[in-house]
């Protein structure tokens, strides 16, 4: 397993690198012609296919421009299935994550964040890779996001798990990978969709550390600033890149639920506001999409809000 | 003199309640400084274009309303808060500045005036808006 990952992680580098490549040698091509040939119209990206980066607890292909600084406030209340002796929920116990992401590039934005669960510590990119653009001549926003996750719990927890003296710092790392691609069709309507492979460096034996995911998420914007928003993000279970062949017994907890989100958004000039009703309470996307056990059609729902406030400089 | 103390209660009531607002009281915005580059800018969308009142609106409305209120007038939400009155967009006064003038005041701006160019980006948007804050005239 560790070879698929050492695989999938080199695939994504030489990409990176191969596209960072081909963008100097058009910009160097540019150049060189600027003095022979009459400039073109320059391309007009399409407006922002989502209000922010964030949509529930997933990325979406929206950058902020460079210099820009992002607070992120996550919270999700607890399951509602209690009713009203817990104010469904609300008096529950809760996850939230601070987050803070920086645009060091038009393209490019890296991101540092806290999560109550698991004391997880996260470091984010998002890297762009194509823009959609106005005169359909790049029909989609292509858009490369990676989450590394620092499970901050106790040595203990892995001492229990695989014995106190294979205790390593590895052990508490996760990773995210997930290509997401989205389409703006008019001013009211985007959609995306993205693949995702997370991996987890330590996990309890009966289970598996890498999972394939499939996602989707869309947004109509009803109002200057309001939007209704819905995302899924739907854990596929493929042989081939399990390492616990095994079937389970009665006792195991089965983690195979997608996470399925619903919800409404309200924008300004500097805040994105979003209540919504969700299914995972990880928050981190790899927490979401390797952990969730919660049915959202079966008492598996919990109320959660996210808040954002933008700096530019 | 019961009457004598009621008096100089008023008097002291109303002094405190004039001076409190007296520095309360917004100040008007000084005259503006355009740069020649500014100046000399002409608007791309024509009045009429369907994208004011579509993404000019739209924007209007996100971006600068909270201060300027609905119909222009200065009287949004945000605006009591402010150090300097956001001035009154439907008076000829504030119409008979040029597009490029309009332009920097809006999106270079000043003091408590943000900068917006990062928050709209597109040019033409934002040529959008500044057509937008034409049909505000009165």
């Amino acid at each position: 397993m560790k070879q698929i990952f050492t695989i999938v992680r080199n695939s994504v580098l030489t990409l990176l690198t191969l596209l960072t490549l081909q963008t100097t040698t058009f910009a160097q091509e540019e150049t060189t012609q600027d003095t022979t040939v009459q400039e073109k119209p320059k391309e007009r990206p399409v407006r922002a296919a989502f209000e922010s980066g964030l949509l529930f607890d997933n990325a979406t292909t929206t950058l902020h421009p460079s210099k820009s600084l992002e607070f992120i406030l996550q919270h999700r209340f607890g399951n509602t299935e209690n009713g009203i002796h817990d104010l469904y929920g609300i008096y529950g116990a809760a996850n939230i994550r601070f987050g803070l992401n920086y645009s060091l590039l038009d393209n490019l934005n890296i991101g540092i964040g806290t999560t109550k669960y698991n004391m997880m510590q996260d470091l984010q990119l998002k890297y762009r890779i194509i823009e959609q653009t106005r005169s359909n001549s790049i029909p989609v926003t292509v858009m490369l996001y990676e989450v590394i996750g620092i499970d901050g719990s106790p040595d203990s927890k892995w001492d229990q798990s695989v014995g106190s003296t294979s205790y390593k710092f590895g052990n508490r790392m996760s990773y995210f990978t997930q290509l997401l691609v989205s389409r703006s069709f008019n001013d009211h309507l985007s959609l995306q969709a993205g693949g995702a492979f997370t991996h987890y460096s330590c996990v309890d034996s009966v289970y598996n550390h890498d999972r394939i995911s499939l996602s989707f998420a869309g947004r109509y914007k009803f109002s200057p600033q309001g939007s209704f928003i819905i995302a899924g993000d739907f854990p596929l279970d493929i042989t081939g890149i399990k390492d616990y062949k095994k079937d389970s017994d009665a006792n195991t907890i089965i983690y195979d639920k997608p996470n399925l989100t619903v919800g409404f958004e309200i924008s300004t000039s500097t805040h994105v506001f979003q209540i919504y009703l969700g299914s995972a309470k990880g928050i981190l996307p790899q927490e979401d999409t390797m952990w969730n056990n919660n049915d959202f059609f079966n008492q598996g729902i919990m109320i959660g809000f996210n808040l954002t406030r933008l700096w530019n400089f | 003199m019961k009457n004598s103390i009621k008096l100089i209660a008023i008097i002291c009531a109303t002094v405190l309640f004039v001076t409190a607002n007296m520095a309360m009281a917004q100040k008007a915005g000084g005259p503006w400084t355009f740069p020649a580059k500014y100046k000399a800018m002409k608007s791309t969308v024509k009045a009429g274009d369907a994208s004011i009142m579509s993404v000019g609106k739209d924007m209007y409305n996100k971006h600068c309303k909270s201060c300027h209120g609905t119909k222009g007038l200065g009287d949004g939400p945000k605006a009591a808060n402010l150090k300097t009155s956001t001035g009154d967009f439907s008076t000829a006064a504030f119409q008979a500045h040029s597009d490029g003038e309009l332009y920097y005041m809006s999106f270079i701006g000043r003091d408590e005036m943000p900068n917006f160019e990062k928050k709209i980006l597109d040019e033409a948007d934002r040529w959008a808006v500044i057509g937008y804050i034409r049909t505000l005239k009165k």
